[in-house]
């Protein structure tokens, strides 16, 4: 699975509008009112005059080319201190380290900005230490326009990860963390270990599609989008002998994502529910040493139910966002019972974060994160649950709004079953709280 | 399900093709070219400034001031502030400074002469009717024995501004204080409101608020 680097601030953006990053964030990558508003436009607010301008006879733009090109750089660096050292090895007596420091733990090149005066975009490539690989990240090409009196905006996009084109931060696909989740997991130590989210939230760099919006009034949203599966990662468009690994397969067909959200803004505050959803057909090649693909085909369907409450004032900014997932699986019958113990399973998500920051320089965030579903002994082993829970504590220091030190503690209190890397391992005595993980983090884009 | 899939796509298709089925017909009598030196005033409020301090000069948020019925005059030498960086408060530099940037005079002019002519906010009565009676007597009369000017010699005496002096009834409660300190503090540069500010205490500018507002 390709590890996706939130966009965080871009940059280009910055020096495209000559807007410093409070204006579109109350810290990165959160959008203000702004921010959602200059997104939604289509990214083509710029207070640069071209270098290349023409216009057709009926006083048309028919080329815009900015007088700088629109590029930064995200990087990423990370210190992590398990309380266990991880077990990367199913070796037993192996001898495996509690520490790892990773410089940088993820960067990327971004190119972003104008394209013309109704379109824009951004491309993101990133290096991902832990997996060593460098990869296309997220991408999106937005056509935008809106009506004189501001009352319609409307847009076309085409983007890769389900959801990253959501301008609130309460879906998953555009998260506010930076650092939780980026211990074991995702440093590759955990010996094939992963917890179970709901399956949409996966499809980030593996999927591509076209999504059409509109936006009313600066309160409702309605969006419509259709995924289909790329070559890329684990995930392939076909599957062949040569394509067939455990955990890999592909999207089949296509797959329907949709989003409404509602927003009221007053004051200082602002907030915004919604519900976001997709249906996904998915064939897994998750048959070791089978050489032909079988045909089999998972249903899965994703309902998210998100809210955000934001408050933008002149020296504290609070936000408290979350949401709420329900999954609907239903597993082909062929890969039943030895795969999956049921024909049907469910999983149900609470991500619920709050944030403090005085002065954008120091702050503080909590989030918590539980995860239940049903017992499925043939794919979560042990007991069969795929339940987890988990807290992040962390403290902020921002000395420049582009530069971010954090400090974080994971907390574990439920792992079940193969999630846990030392349960999947057969490590003495494994405890969720074998997971915990302190993070000293440095973030910064420039 | 197949046929969710369809629909979906069928949805996306329409709204793809109403986009531009609107855009054309905006484009027979709308041009926007993208250079923003030759934006008109109107096209600038739309795709700018309406963004923070609405379409009708009426912000949401008092992190932005409201600019509808506002002083031309004062809109016009602010707007000159900002293009040679000649304010320098944190919210001028990270916002106006980049707005402003490339805007011409004749631009500034026509963005000034929109939320002039947009209608001005009217204030509320005062929930704290005493401190309003204060801040009345300081507007109106300033405080001759500390030096300090009555308001009304440059604000007007309903507050509506006086030529290119500008127009403070209306305003955000929260903005109006966090500009009067920032004047104070000279954080804001202004000769004679840091003269004016600096001898009044955070009870007075509470007071002058309370006043302010109900006009």
């Amino acid at each position: 699975m390709l590890v996706s680097m939130p966009a965080q601030a871009v940059p280009p953006f910055a020096r495209q509008t000559g807007l410093a990053c409070e204006a579109c964030h109350t810290i990165p990558p959160e959008l203000t009112p702004f921010g959602r508003r200059f997104k939604l436009n289509g990214y083509t607010l710029t207070t640069r005059p071209p270098l290349v301008s023409d216009i057709d006879e009926h006083k048309k733009n028919t080329v815009w080319l900015s007088d700088l090109p629109g590029l930064g750089i995200l990087f990423q660096a990370t210190y992590n201190h398990y309380d266990r050292a991880p077990p990367d090895s199913a070796v037993p007596g192996a001898k495996a380290q509690s520490e790892n420091l990773e410089f940088p733990q993820q960067f990327s090149f971004i190119a972003a900005g104008a394209i013309s005066d109704k379109v824009g975009g951004f491309l993101q490539m990133t290096y991902d230490q832990p997996s060593g690989t460098f990869g296309v990240d997220n991408t999106e090409i937005r056509y935008a326009d809106h009506s004189q009196n501001n009352d319609w905006v409307w847009g076309v996009l085409f983007n890769n990860n389900p959801g990253n084109q959501d301008v609130w931060n309460s879906v998953a696909a555009y998260p506010t963390l930076d650092f939780s989740n980026q211990s074991l997991w995702s440093a590759g130590g955990a010996g094939g270990a992963a917890l179970s989210s709901p399956f949409f939230e996966g499809l980030g760099g593996l999927t591509a599609g076209p999504t059409a919006y509109i936006w009313y009034k600066d309160s409702l949203y309605l969006g419509a989008s259709i995924y289909h599966a790329a070559v890329s990662g684990s995930l392939t468009s076909t599957l062949d002998s040569t394509n067939l690994s455990v955990g890999g397969g592909t999207l089949e067909g296509w797959a329907p994502y949709w989003r409404a959200a509602y927003e009221h803004d007053w004051g200082y505050n602002s907030a915004s529910i919604g519900i976001s959803g997709m249906y996904s057909k998915f064939t897994p090649s998750l048959i070791a040493g089978q050489t032909l693909d079988p045909g089999y085909v998972n249903r899965y369907l994703d309902i998210s139910y998100d809210w955000q409450y934001q408050y933008n004032g002149q020296h504290n900014t609070f936000s408290f966002l979350g949401r709420y997932t329900h999954e609907n699986a239903e597993y082909d019958p062929g890969l039943v019972p030895t795969f999956y113990s049921n024909s049907t399973n469910h999983l149900d998500e609470w991500n619920v974060t709050g944030t403090y920051y005085y002065n954008r320089h120091y702050g503080a965030l909590v989030n918590f994160v539980r995860t239940t579903g049903t017992a499925d002994v043939a794919l979560n082993g042990g007991t069969g649950s795929p339940g987890y829970q988990y807290e992040v504590l962390e403290v902020d220091y921002l000395p420049w709004f582009n530069i971010r030190f954090i400090m974080q503690y994971n907390i574990y209190n439920v792992v079940k079953n193969n999630q846990n890397p030392f349960f999947l391992l057969n490590a003495t005595n494994p405890r969720a709280s074998n997971n915990n993980t302190f993070v000293f983090g440095l973030w910064m884009d420039f | 399900m197949r046929r969710l899939a369809v629909v979906t796509l069928l949805i996306v298709a329409a709204i793809a093709l109403a986009s531009t089925a609107v855009r054309d017909a905006q484009a027979a009598t709308v041009v926007v070219p993208p250079d923003p030196s030759t934006l008109d005033a109107t096209q600038l409020v739309s795709n700018a400034c309406s963004k923070c301090h609405g379409l009708n000069g009426v912000s949401t948020s008092p992190l932005f001031p409201i600019l509808a019925g506002q002083v031309p005059g004062y809109i016009e030498s602010e707007l000159r502030l900002f293009r040679q960086r000649g304010r320098s408060d944190p919210h001028a530099r990270a916002f106006m400074w980049g707005i402003a940037r490339a805007l011409t005079d004749e631009q500034i002019k026509g963005v000034a002469r929109y939320f002039s002519s947009q209608p001005a906010v009217k204030g509320s009565e005062s929930r704290n009717p005493a401190l309003a009676d204060k801040g009345k007597l300081l507007y109106e009369n300033g405080t001759p024995e500390r030096d300090i000017e009555a308001c009304t010699v440059c604000h007007g005496h309903n507050g509506e501004g006086v030529n290119s002096q500008p127009r403070i009834a209306g305003q955000h409660r929260d903005y109006f204080v966090l500009e009067m300190v920032q004047f104070r503090s000279g954080l804001r540069e202004n000769k004679v409101m840091q003269h004016v500010t600096e001898k009044l205490t955070d009870d007075e500018i509470a007071a002058l608020v309370e006043y302010i507002a109900t006009k």
